[in-house]
């Protein structure tokens, strides 16, 4: 028997889970496995309003639109959130950097421009305010990388870069000797730099590159290490004698993979349990109490119990939300009721890349102001069950760049014992 | 199209690509000899067509381990996509005589135990036998085979006086280990299950299959499987529930046998459902209030790695939330991935080493952990803990049985 039992292992599940656990709660985390952390860049997106204050766009937003989950947050929470977030962060050695009254714009792998709010300092000098501009004057900007490394073509990155006015150059680095020599991945590339004598050999192939070329700041995938990134990109920095800045890849993301080991560690110190690999299929409840939850095992299901229930299980992209056939969405875990376009007609809009998005993505579960479940006439479905993060109704959180900031935001407060 | 096949073709469009299992799993992590599970499981597996050659090996060097079922976002079945796959190779192609022959664990260890198991064990000492093993055989010199048992744990039950007054019956599956290398897991068993009132019923039993099946004989395990469901059936027909100490045996009984070999008779369906981890059973008892919790306080903290196997259950840490209620008792968990054995895989002379980097991880949490003892539900691999770290590593029964005042 558990005090709580968070059901998903994203930013707003483990934020709440951490949150009770150092309350002193014996807390259990449930999740089907990884997902949210190792498929996004590792940074906390607040709100896409391009080079602005992005805090005061969520208030705005929260004038606008009262049903948004950052409305029934709060502007205290959503800086209580991404607080904690980077107190897990720093704890870790691994900093997050920015001020959530501007936002940043880094390259991203195909060199385009995104918003983004704080990020590891390990990407920071990316920021596209601080990068060479063709005709400055300056030494250029080099974006590097390997062959072995699949989806991330310096040549291609800086070619886009230019186009938007930046002097920027590609280059492919020598792949410095190791035991590997078959296939590569993100995640064994970081294991390469977190041996010391690779990332010695890379670095003096940038050395060479800017004693050539006049570099000022290099880009390179975001593969700079999974145990000690802050110390890899500072040996690689001093060796090159330029500033570097990782580049988000494609999933497995390394600086996803990252926070998640900052977050269960945070939460094992805490006393906290994980149990991976646990898809929770359906829930018994007493009234307007949840009594137990189930997941799939062998041969039979596991019952779980506890005082309190937080659901993290993430929207239709994370899988929290989903359409079981061609008219109908269900919330996967709990079953509980959702918030959805009337009809089918109206799940998307005429054109695919509208800049509206489609109503269907804004489906999930719609809460008070604790957090606790409603179903379609306002009433409180489970007293002792709390939503956070995408898994919350009225918000298309990948769309508006919010998808951390609003997992902070609303996993702290689960999380407040 | 049978249900797992069914569910197996699903699963594959399931996969999203997302790389998480390459990202987690311990082999390829290691290794190059293994690309990784995404790679050799769902990818490859399209290029898989009746009639058509294997076209790809890489897959023989899946420890089978699970880490990417368990971390998989979607769902996708991979470990069970490459076992399937191996197999395929096996029926193709035939297996070589070592894999024939340490996928027969039963006959192995009824071979070796007895009253001679000391000679055998001497024998297996002598770095020139096991020089000439691995000159013949293919498993490695250095890979940690058990010791023979001079006695059997069947031959021990037939003598022993059960105590206590018995309320309720239980069937014990004891698995090879138990009957032939560590029958004082069987006996610690025995001593838990009649302290909290049952009588243990122990019917014929052969090997569960599942080194056969990890080896790619599906035959040969479905001749296995379908021997121990006629022979449990009688009992959990009766609504007597099977519990096993070997975490491996009771998984392959509840689903490893059944959905690799396609076996979904009702027959094999009650059997699995009424198969039980020990810990997972106790922990049932103790969630209805019915085990005995009238513990001896040990005084102990203990490294714990809760074995692959174990996780592929999908049923938590039942060792942790039982030998939790020991008054001061303290278990470590490992969260290590694997301890690189995984089952006959690191025996292998071509894998030994890949067990050995996989296990690095696991090896140096005991080591650190201060303890002249360390606790795991897995036969193999508290036989490969104990190779890789010196440490003596027992099944933590065996520490229930302690603080029952039985050990």
């Amino acid at each position: 028997m558990y005090d709580t039992i968070v059901i998903g292992a994203g930013i707003a599940g483990m934020l709440a889970a951490i949150g009770r656990a150092e309350a002193g709660e014996r807390v259990l985390v449930l999740a089907k496995g990884h997902g949210a952390t190792h498929w996004a860049a590792g940074c906390l997106d607040l709100l896409d309003i391009g080079d602005g204050d992005p805090l005061a766009g969520v208030e705005s937003l929260i004038a606008d639109h009262p049903d948004h989950p950052y409305a029934l947050a709060g502007v205290d929470a959503v800086q209580a959130g991404a607080a904690r977030l980077r107190a897990v962060c720093e704890a870790g050695g691994y900093p997050l950097v920015g001020s959530l009254r501007r936002n940043l714009l880094l390259p991203t792998a195909v060199g385009a421009l995104r918003t983004t709010c704080l990020v590891p300092a390990t990407m920071a000098a990316g920021d596209a305010r601080q990068l060479p501009k063709e005709g400055d004057g300056g030494g250029p900007l080099l974006i590097a990388g390997f062959r072995k490394l699949r989806d991330f073509f310096p040549p291609m990155v800086a070619a886009n870069l230019r186009a938007q006015g930046f002097a920027a150059e590609g280059a492919y680095l020598a792949l410095p000797p190791s035991d590997r020599t078959l296939d590569f991945s993100t995640v064994s590339f970081a294991r390469l730099f977190d041996q010391p004598a690779f990332r010695a050999d890379v670095g003096r192939q940038l050395r060479q590159l800017v004693q050539r070329g006049g570099y000022s700041r290099i880009g390179l995938p975001a593969v700079l290490g999974l145990a000690n990134a802050t110390q890899v990109v500072g040996d690689l920095q001093a060796a090159a004698g330029a500033l570097i800045f990782e580049i988000p890849t494609l999933p497995a993301s390394v600086p996803g993979m990252r926070l998640y080991r900052m977050l269960e560690a945070a939460l094992l110190r805490a006393g906290g349990r994980m149990q991976i690999g646990a898809f929770v299929q359906r829930a018994e409840a007493q009234g307007d109490r949840l009594d137990a939850i189930y997941t799939e095992a062998a041969a039979r299901e596991q019952r779980h119990r506890a005082a309190r229930y937080i659901l993290a299980t993430g929207g239709i992209a994370g899988g929290g939300v989903r359409a079981v056939d061609a008219t109908t969405l269900v919330e996967t875990a709990l079953g509980l009721p959702l918030r959805t376009p009337n009809a089918r007609a109206d799940w998307f809009a005429a054109r695919f890349l509208n800049e509206t998005g489609h109503p269907v993505f804004r489906s999930g579960v719609a809460t008070d102001s604790q957090l606790r479940p409603l179903d379609a006439a306002g009433q409180v479905v489970y007293q002792n069950v709390a939503i956070a993060g995408s898994a919350l109704a009225g918000c298309d959180s990948i769309r508006e760049g919010s998808l951390e900031g609003i997992a902070a935001a609303t996993g702290w407060m689960a999380g407040r014992a | 199209m049978d249900h797992i096949e069914l569910s197996l073709n699903q699963s594959l469009d399931h996969c999203i690509k997302c790389n998480v299992c390459m990202s987690a799993c311990p082999v390829a992590a290691v290794t190059d000899m293994f690309p990784g599970p995404k790679s050799v499981g769902p990818q490859a597996q399209r290029f898989r067509q009746p009639g058509q050659p294997v076209p790809d090996d890489s897959v023989d060097y899946c420890s089978g381990c699970r880490v990417c079922n368990e971390v998989c976002p979607t769902g996708v079945k991979i470990a069970e996509l490459n076992a399937r796959a191996r197999a395929q190779i096996v029926a193709e192609r035939g297996a070589p005589l070592r894999n024939k022959i340490i996928g027969r664990a039963g006959v192995v260890g009824r071979l070796s135990s007895g009253p001679h198991a000391p000679l055998v064990n001497l024998g297996l000492s002598i770095k020139p036998v096991r020089w000439a093993i691995e000159q013949v055989m293919q498993i490695h010199r250095a890979a940690p085979l058990p010791a023979a048992s001079s006695y059997t744990f069947r031959s021990w039950f037939k003598k022993h006086q059960p105590t206590g007054t018995a309320r309720k019956q239980v069937v014990y599956f004891h698995g090879c280990s138990t009957q032939y290398y560590e029958p004082h897991v069987g006996k610690a068993a025995i001593a838990v299950l009649e302290r909290n009132g049952f009588e243990v019923i122990i019917p014929k039993q052969g090997c569960c299959g599942l080194p056969l099946l990890s080896n790619g004989d599906f035959p040969a395990a479905k001749g296995r499987h379908m021997y121990n469901v006629e022979h449990l059936l009688p009992y959990v027909r009766r609504g007597i529930p099977v519990v096993g100490t070997s975490t491996s045996c009771t998984l392959t009984l509840k689903e490893e046998a059944p959905e690799l070999l396609g076996l979904h008779s009702q027959d094999v369906k009650d059997v699995a459902a009424g198969t039980y981890d020990i810990f997972e059973f106790l922990r049932n008892l103790a969630e209805d209030g019915e085990l005995d919790t009238n513990f001896r306080p040990i005084k102990r903290d203990l490294p714990y790695h809760p074995p692959c196997q174990l996780r592929a259950h999908r049923i938590g840490r039942p060792v942790l939330d039982v030998l939790g209620l020991v008054p001061g008792l303290h278990l470590a968990e490992s969260h290590a991935d694997c301890c690189g054995i995984a089952g006959t895989y690191g025996l292998k002379k071509e894998k030994y080493q890949i067990g050995m980097d996989v296990g690095a991880k696991l090896f140096a949490f005991v080591k650190g952990a201060d303890s002249d003892l360390a606790l795991c539900d897995s036969e193999t691999c508290r036989w490969q803990i104990s190779h890789g770290t010196g440490i003596v590593t027992k099944h933590p029964i065996e520490i229930l049985a302690e603080a029952y005042g039985e050990g």
